[in-house]
């Protein structure tokens, strides 16, 4: 008979397997990471959001056009650096709890609210869930722009940036940022400063995405810039036909032709 | 009792035709059969008595208080079942000692008063439990001055100058309203709450009783205490002649 | 480890290195903050506003990581708005004291949050706690706190007197922060003042080119007066 006997307490063999299988040079998966430039600015009448569309794992581009402003409300959006399933994650929970919010206060919900669920949840979690954002948005209050870090703190200001290339970002918008731009000029530095990221920074690159909302609507540009289009290239470096010799051919027919025949008309559907 | 036989006074979760909740109708009747209780609250403290019946000659004197102490500033009396009114000032400690827990300072009487009448008013609301057979009378003196409140039997509380319950509330509610509450001081105040408890005594012809009393003002530094001994023997004595000469 | 690391946070953590005051007087508090906000060596903001509202009239003055204190900020926010709905009435500040330092003690091991509180209330008038790292409550006539402090202590000891008045009261915040922020690296930007009355909340704003100025060094490389300065020794290298 077999043993139903079970040690008590918890069971730690998977851990023992998992540290075995590293050591045999197969670390765990790493998280792709949006080494990123986003932003945010405050403009006459709404705000500016832009991102940068690259994604890396470790040194490797994972993704050469990811969308990295996320929905919230139709007018409230989040850009997010960091983790990128946690990015992606935790805006779509807090998006899905602002439609249910909504729904039951019966009032567009407003930035704040998006803010502080964001932030309490990142608090939570302690900084585990790796998630920078930039929340901006318009509600019934005004424009609004927040950043929120990872760990839960929140800042609120007229310009902002994160992620690797904020640096970068932070320059263009320091030296060139005005109070009440027209939306043509907050957009045009917010691309700057996206270029910025995506020239200096090495975890940020290809294309600029941008998003502008204002009161009455919202408008989100995708690959509003691509700087960094495949060129034609100068050269063809295709062999031409015939270039290898052969001894043999051999040509087989890959599609396999079937014939069914029904013998009795008893299986057809009742259709009467 | 038009409510006898009727079913709707079965339970205290069901409403009679005409919106009353016969249950705790009742309840206020168990607090009518009670000895008296009363509560002065005057310029500087609050007063209270208890007629405590003594239903026989074998039990301790001193024993079955219905004056308990909640927090350090606040004194409770109740008129009715004596056990209920050991619950509900169990209640009110739990509720006074999460205030300060929770905000470090001690509570005012208005706050307790208004967890206690939330607890009271719950016992109004299911099938599975029977209404509070009593109604408790709360005094204090806190951080706005002195205070005095009635939870009754359904949940409501209303502040008083003066409060009187139980079997002579009547009586004890027109002797109170002939005193200028407002001017007289905690010590003048013990006097008259003695001198009523004996006067709605000897009306109702009554069998042996226990005065009990406390005081709260600026003699007690603002905390709940009995009655000095010695000014307990004063007030009873004056109480007795008051009767005597009343009689006349 | 033998004792509590003060400045441990974790990694990448938003931090408030910073230099916070408050001094009551006779008619209200005066609180004060610097405003800048790090992360690392990079300044995440650099106008940020530290003296955060609790109630009508009590604030706080947040110190250590930004999300911690933002948390306890809020939580504390939340207590007091169900306080005054409850009773009535605004709560006192020592009980807006009182819950920040049961929220650090109790926490103590998941929070690094200095936090001084501050405000005018009906019972006491004006009163200003402070609320350290490891959850301790203390009244105090002034508080200073966060990692600018310790380079002013000495002043604000030698200088602080009862009995001042509103204007002399924001001087002696406004020159004690500008002392800290000049000597403290993770302090700086501009001073962010706030005066609780039993009539109101001020807010007060000094610019980072406006912030007092005390000795700037530049003294000593002037001629000492009536004494020549001597001419250099070194002969300079001929560059062919």
């Amino acid at each position: 008979m077999a043993s139903v006997f079970s040690a008590p307490g918890f069971d730690f063999s998977n851990q023992l397997r998992n540290n075995f299988i590293a050591e045999k040079g197969l670390p765990l998966p790493k998280a792709t990471s949006t080494g990123t430039t986003i932003v945010g600015c405050l403009f006459e009448d709404g705000i500016v959001l832009g991102a940068d569309t690259r994604a890396t794992e470790g040194p490797i581009v994972a993704d050469k056009n990811c969308e990295k402003i996320h929905y919230i409300t139709e007018s409230i959006r989040c850009c997010g650096a960091g983790t990128a399933a946690d990015t992606e994650f935790t805006t779509a929970l807090i998006s899905s709890n602002m439609e249910l919010h909504g729904l039951t206060s019966g009032r567009k919900p407003r930035v704040v609210t998006a803010m502080t669920m964001l932030k309490q949840m990142l608090f939570r979690y302690q900084g585990q869930i790796g998630a920078a954002l930039v929340l901006g948005g318009v509600d019934a209050t005004g424009p609004h722009l927040f950043t929120i870090h990872p760990h839960g703190s929140t800042d609120k200001l007229p310009y902002v940036t994160m992620g690797s290339g904020s640096l970068a970002a932070m320059a263009v918008f320091e030296s060139g940022w005005q109070a009440n731009m027209t939306r043509d000029a907050a957009l045009q530095l917010v691309k700057d400063a996206i270029a910025a990221g995506i020239f200096n920074d090495l975890g940020s690159g290809s294309n600029i995405d941008a998003c502008i909302i204002t009161a009455s609507h919202t408008e989100m540009l995708r690959n509003v810039e691509m700087p960094n289009v495949r060129v034609q290239k100068e050269r063809q470096y295709g062999f031409r036909r015939g270039t290898t010799a052969w001894k043999s051919e051999d040509v087989r027919n890959l599609i396999v032709s079937e014939e069914i025949t029904l013998l009795a008309g008893g299986d057809e559907m009742d259709t009467t | 009792m038009t409510s006898i036989g009727t079913g709707y006074d079965l339970s205290a979760s069901t409403y009679s035709p005409d919106g009353r909740i016969f249950q705790v109708e009742y309840a206020n009747k168990a607090v009518e059969n009670s000895g008296t209780a009363i509560g002065l609250k005057v310029k500087d403290g609050v007063v209270l008595a208890v007629e405590k019946l003594v239903h026989s000659k074998l039990l301790v004197p001193g024993a079955n208080r219905r004056i308990q102490t909640v927090d350090r500033h606040i004194g409770l009396a109740t008129a009715g079942l004596p056990a209920d009114g050991r619950t509900v000032a169990s209640r009110a400690r739990d509720e006074a000692a999460n205030f300060r827990d929770v905000y470090r300072s001690p509570p005012t009487l208005k706050t307790v008063a208004d967890r206690l009448g939330h607890f009271v008013q719950m016992y109004t609301l299911y099938s599975s439990v029977r209404p509070f057979g009593i109604s408790t009378i709360l005094g204090a003196v806190d951080k706005d001055g002195p205070a005095l409140y009635v939870i009754e039997p359904s949940g409501v509380f209303f502040g008083y100058h003066g409060a009187a319950v139980g079997k002579g509330r009547q009586l004890a509610k027109t002797e109170l309203e002939k005193l200028k509450l407002s001017e007289l001081t905690a010590r003048e105040a013990v006097i008259e709450a003695a001198r009523i408890i004996y006067l709605v005594h000897e009306d109702a012809k009554e069998k042996e009783f226990e005065l009990e009393m406390s005081w709260i003002g600026p003699e007690t530094n603002n905390q709940h205490v009995a009655v000095p001994q010695d000014l307990f023997n004063e007030a009873e004595a004056k109480a007795r002649e008051a009767l005597v000469s009343g009689l006349e | 480890m033998d004792h509590i690391d003060f400045q441990q946070l974790k990694s990448g953590e938003v931090n408030l290195g910073t230099s916070i005051m408050a001094v009551q007087f006779a008619d209200g508090v005066v609180i004060g903050a610097d405003s800048r906000t790090t992360t690392g060596s990079y300044i995440a903001n650099r106008v940020t506003d530290k003296l955060t509202h609790v109630h009508d009239r009590v604030y706080c003055c947040r110190s250590g990581s930004a999300a911690d204190t933002q948390a306890v900020a809020d939580i504390v926010h939340y207590y007091l708005q169900l306080y005054s709905q409850s009773s009535g009435a605004p709560p006192p500040v020592h009980t807006a004291a009182s819950l920040f330092q049961k929220l650090c003690y109790e926490n103590k091991d998941a929070l690094s949050a200095g936090i001084i509180v501050a405000g005018w209330d009906k019972e006491i008038g004006p009163s200003v706690y402070n609320i350290p790292l490891g959850g301790g409550l203390f009244r105090q006539p002034w508080a200073i706190g966060g990692s600018g402090s310790t380079y002013v202590y000495g002043y604000c000891d030698a200088t602080y007197q009862e009995g001042w008045g509103r204007d002399e009261t924001i001087n002696f915040v406004k020159n004690t922060l500008a002392l800290a922020m000049s000597r403290d690296g993770s302090s700086g930007g501009v001073i962010r003042m706030c005066v609780i009355t039993e009539g109101g909340v001020e807010r007060l704003f000094v610019p980072g080119n406006e912030l007092p100025k005390f000795w700037q060094g530049t003294e000593v490389l002037s001629p000492v007066k009536g004494k020549a300065v001597p001419e250099p020794q070194v002969v300079p290298m001929t560059v062919e």
